[in-house]
């Protein structure tokens, strides 16, 4: 993991108990992960309301607060192990309760912290759900018998940004049901071999959808299975 | 034995026989265990055959299984004797003898996996491919049982991420942390320190959104760390070469961007000019006509004019909209005041512009006198500096003529003092002269100091440079080393739960002080009966020696002697007999060994299990003879 020298120094001011006495480090761990964690707990000023915290240096202490945030949101980025980040603050001059105090913190609060990290980023659409009709067409004005089944599928998808779900329609027929369903399995074949094609299936994926004229979209594995597994049954009542 | 046996559970448990706990030993093997270990373990070697792993109800059928696992396991290669009855009525040490081959012949693919090197890359990729494969296993979920798409399964509960809702880009401002509260010998000033307690944010909360928190924050981390490889890279090498200090390099710097910056500005405001064919001046003036255009007193020349008579005119604007107000609310019929108010508005209006054109032009005036004043200004310094010279040039004049009377008394006096003052003058040169040559001296010294200094700094320069460059090198070892250790030590505590390992070491090196303490034993029994056999030696030396000399004494008195003859016999006697006892006690340790020796055979025998066997094969013969026999009567029944 790496942090700035500015970084740093204010994590080393953390841990001086001139700056920041103990009884102010207690309620900066737990305001800490409150303000990475709660979009509602983000505005602190435990400082100010109370009179206890007269003789403190707000400033320090802000200083201070910064640089927990930034060693603790780069920590939970490495996923670091307990050991690893006591050693960082050891070398911070941070004393042994502090250290306890701040890893026990960090470990009930860095899944937390990671699905927020996990939140960050502009993927495509992923499929989530899906919906599927199997509709029976006799015929048309041109054709007195038709008699073909058709398919109409609709993945729900979900896209980053847009509240609810997005809907991606596609008809097919029985044969091209197979069809699509059979490269699924392919795709999800390759997968389960190695995770290093994972890009490889992707692409895929979205030339599989490209055949059925659908919008370039990302399969969320599980989804996925549990859309095909759908699907499937279906094919083998029919 | 018991060693072997279990190593050989053990194994079987890994490849997928559940060995029940309390089965320790290969005795304790049922026949329907035997068959379905021997069938995994062969298909976990070749992987090609397809046995049934469980023993078939039928007499022949099973026949016909022993045979073919029999065969598949001699296609392996194993070289001792094998056929059905091997597993079909099986003796304790065949089948050690076999699973032992089979367990040897078991694909390592665990030493194999802890021999290849672990990269960054390989650990990276086996993380993606477990989180991809925890993925695959996991159910599906229908949208709405997410807490924004975040699922939480297992024990302890993992999370993993199922759907895009909630997701946004990674969107970062820049934050503001105090600084230098912990250095309390700098002082901040009071205004910033004041903005820092009272004004400034916690930095969570400096982000307009909750979610730009940490696209912020890590931002701001990654820049802090890139200006800082910059800088370091940039001193090492430049910064050093210059030798200056860091704030005086870090000042030059920017002099010199700012310097480029105002370069650039320039030329691209001579370019644009250029283009355009008018100034940025020129080009506000147009846009001002154009938007004043539409009045009609056209105002040519100043901006503060130009506000001035817009002033006015939105004056003039309001005044006829007041007006207007006020007509339509009291009297609509007053046209005739209405005319009188436009007659005395024109009229108005026209004072306006007349006033306006005399201010215009009282402003020109203005103007004009104060470049006079100016003018008359610098004409007023000139005189003076004129005067100063003149004056100048008064007094020196007012002296000369002041000595002209006495001219000659003068003169010579003059010329004393010239003399006297060359004569300084030569003096002063000389003592320079002194003065000068050691200070050249010196100088040469110095400069040579100095050249040799600056070789010096130079050379201490490259060291340094060279020491900076093993720091860096250094440190990195170290990191890499520390991250080999992490792995190494990720490694071995998945491997601490394979007790097996450790036990296995443990039984090695019992079993090697076992066969040394076994080796010295039998040394021993060696050196002893190697003793024992060259004592008999001697022994059996000494009496044919004694035997031989008494046989011939006794031999030449016999001739003499009749009671000697006699003895002669005896001796004969007794001699033949001794050997014959002899003989009878080596014949009778030969026996005794090969009744040891049958002994440990009928052991082996009965080990073999044959009773149990014979009965089992006595069962089995009298079922396929009914089994035959019913084949026969469906035979008949069918013909």
């Amino acid at each position: 993991m790496d942090l700035s020298s500015p970084t740093l120094e204010d994590l080393a001011l953390a841990g001086d108990s001139v700056h920041v006495p103990d009884d102010v480090f207690s309620v900066l761990v737990k305001k800490l992960f409150d303000g990475i964690n709660d979009g509602n707990e983000r505005n602190i000023s435990f400082l100010s309301e109370n009179d206890r915290y007269k003789n403190v240096d707000k400033a320090a202490v802000k200083q201070a607060y910064g640089g927990l945030v930034t060693m603790v949101t780069e920590a939970a980025k490495n996923d670091m192990e307990i050991e690893s980040l006591s050693s960082l603050l050891e070398d911070c001059k941070f004393s042994g309760d502090r250290i306890a105090a701040l890893s026990k913190a960090f470990l009930q609060h860095k899944p937390q912290i990671q699905i927020l990290l996990n939140s960050i980023g502009n993927p495509p659409p992923h499929i989530v759900d899906i919906d599927w009709r199997l509709d029976y067409y006799i015929k048309n004005n041109h054709m007195d018998k038709v008699n073909e089944p058709v398919y109409l599928v609709s993945l729900k998808t979900e896209e980053a940004g847009k509240p609810g779900l997005q809907e991606v329609q596609l008809s097919c027929s029985l044969e091209q049901l197979q069809d699509l369903v059979g490269k699924l399995k392919d795709a999800t074949k390759c997968l389960e071999k190695d995770g290093t094609v994972i890009i490889y299936t992707f692409q895929l994926f979205n030339t599989i959808f490209d055949e059925y004229e659908v919008p370039r979209i990302a399969v969320s594995l599980h989804g996925q299975n549990g859309a095909y597994i759908d699907i499937k049954t279906h094919i083998f009542n029919t | 034995m018991e060693e072997v046996d279990q190593i050989i559970i053990h194994s079987l448990n890994t490849i997928g026989c559940d060995i029940e706990d309390d089965v320790v030993s290969l005795k304790q093997f049922s026949t329907e265990l035997i068959v379905a270990a021997a069938v995994s373990c062969v298909k976990s070697i070749s992987n090609e055959n397809d046995l049934p792993s469980t023993l078939p109800g039928g007499m022949s059928a099973r026949f016909r299984m022993g045979t073919t696992l029999a065969n598949a396991i001699q296609e392996l290669g194993y070289r001792g004797e094998i056929g059905y009855q091997t597993f079909l009525y099986s003796n304790e040490s065949d089948i050690r003898k076999v699973f032992m081959f089979l367990v040897d012949k078991l694909p390592k693919e665990t030493v194999e996996a802890m021999d290849e090197p672990l990269g960054a890359s390989v650990l990276l990729q086996k993380a993606i491919s477990a989180s991809v494969a925890r993925h695959l296993t996991s159910p599906w979920l229908p949208p709405f049982l997410k807490d924004h798409g975040v699922a939480w399964r297992g024990k302890p509960p993992v999370w993993q991420r199922e759907g895009a809702c909630s997701l946004h880009g990674f969107y970062a401002c820049h934050l503001t942390r105090p600084h230098g509260s912990a250095d309390l010998t700098k002082k901040i000033s009071k205004e910033l320190k004041q903005y820092y307690c009272q004004c400034l944010p916690f930095v969570t909360n400096q982000t307009a959104h909750h979610h730009d928190t940490l696209p912020s924050v890590l931002e701001l981390n990654g820049m802090e760390i890139a200006k800082q490889h910059e800088w370091e890279n940039e001193w090492n090498q430049y910064g050093l070469a210059s030798r200056l200090s860091e704030e005086e390099y870090k000042s030059k710097k920017r002099q010199r961007v700012k310097k480029r910056i105002i370069d650039q500005l320039k030329r691209d405001v001579e370019r644009a000019d250029a283009k355009t064919g008018l100034g940025p001046a020129e080009n506000f003036q147009q846009l001002i006509d154009s938007i004043t255009s539409r009045t009609s007193t056209g105002v040519k020349g100043k901006g503060s004019r130009f506000t001035h008579t817009e002033k006015l005119l939105f004056a003039k604007d309001e005044e006829k909209a007041v007006s207007q107000l006020v007509g339509e609310t009291a009297t609509h019929s007053e046209e005739e005041l209405q005319k009188e108010r436009e007659e005395e508005l024109n009229s108005l209006r026209e004072e306006l512009n007349n006033v306006s054109s005399q201010f215009s032009n009282l402003d020109l005036d203005v103007k004009k006198f104060t470049a006079g004043i100016q003018e008359l200004e610098e004409r007023l310094t000139l005189q003076k500096k004129e005067n100063e010279e003149n004056e100048k040039s008064y007094s020196i004049k007012k002296r000369t003529l002041d000595l002209l009377p006495d001219a000659e008394n003068n003169i010579s006096k003059l010329q004393a003092v010239v003399d006297a003052s060359a004569q300084r003058l030569a003096n002063l040169a000389n003592q320079w002269e002194k003065h000068r040559a050691p200070l050249i001296q010196q100088i040469q010294e110095l400069k040579e100091l100095n050249s040799k200094r600056e070789s010096e700094a130079q050379v201490k320069l490259g060291e340094i440079k060279t020491f900076r460059e093993k720091m860096k090198s250094v440190a990195d070892e170290a990191r890499n080393k520390e991250e080999i250790q992490k792995q190494l030590l990720a490694e071995y505590e998945r491997m601490a739960k394979d007790v097996n390992r450790s036990a296995y070491t443990k039984k090695i090196m019992e079993i090697v002080a076992n066969i040394k303490k076994q080796k010295n034993d039998i040394d021993k029994v060696l050196v002893d009966t190697r003793t024992i056999q060259k004592e008999i030696n001697l022994l059996s030396g000494k009496l044919d020696r004694t035997f031989t000399v008494t046989d011939e004494l006794i031999f030449k008195d016999a001739k003499k002697d009749e009671s000697v003859k006699k003895a002669y016999r005896f001796l004969a006697a007794l001699h033949e007999n001794c050997e014959l006892l002899i003989r009878t006690v080596e014949d009778t340790g030969i026996i005794l060994r090969e009744i040891r020796e049958l002994e440990d055979q009928i052991e082996n025998e009965s080990n073999k299990k044959v009773l149990s066997n014979l009965e089992k094969i006595t069962a089995d013969y009298r079922e396929m003879r009914k089994e035959n026999a019913a084949l026969i009567a469906k035979l008949k029944q069918k013909s």
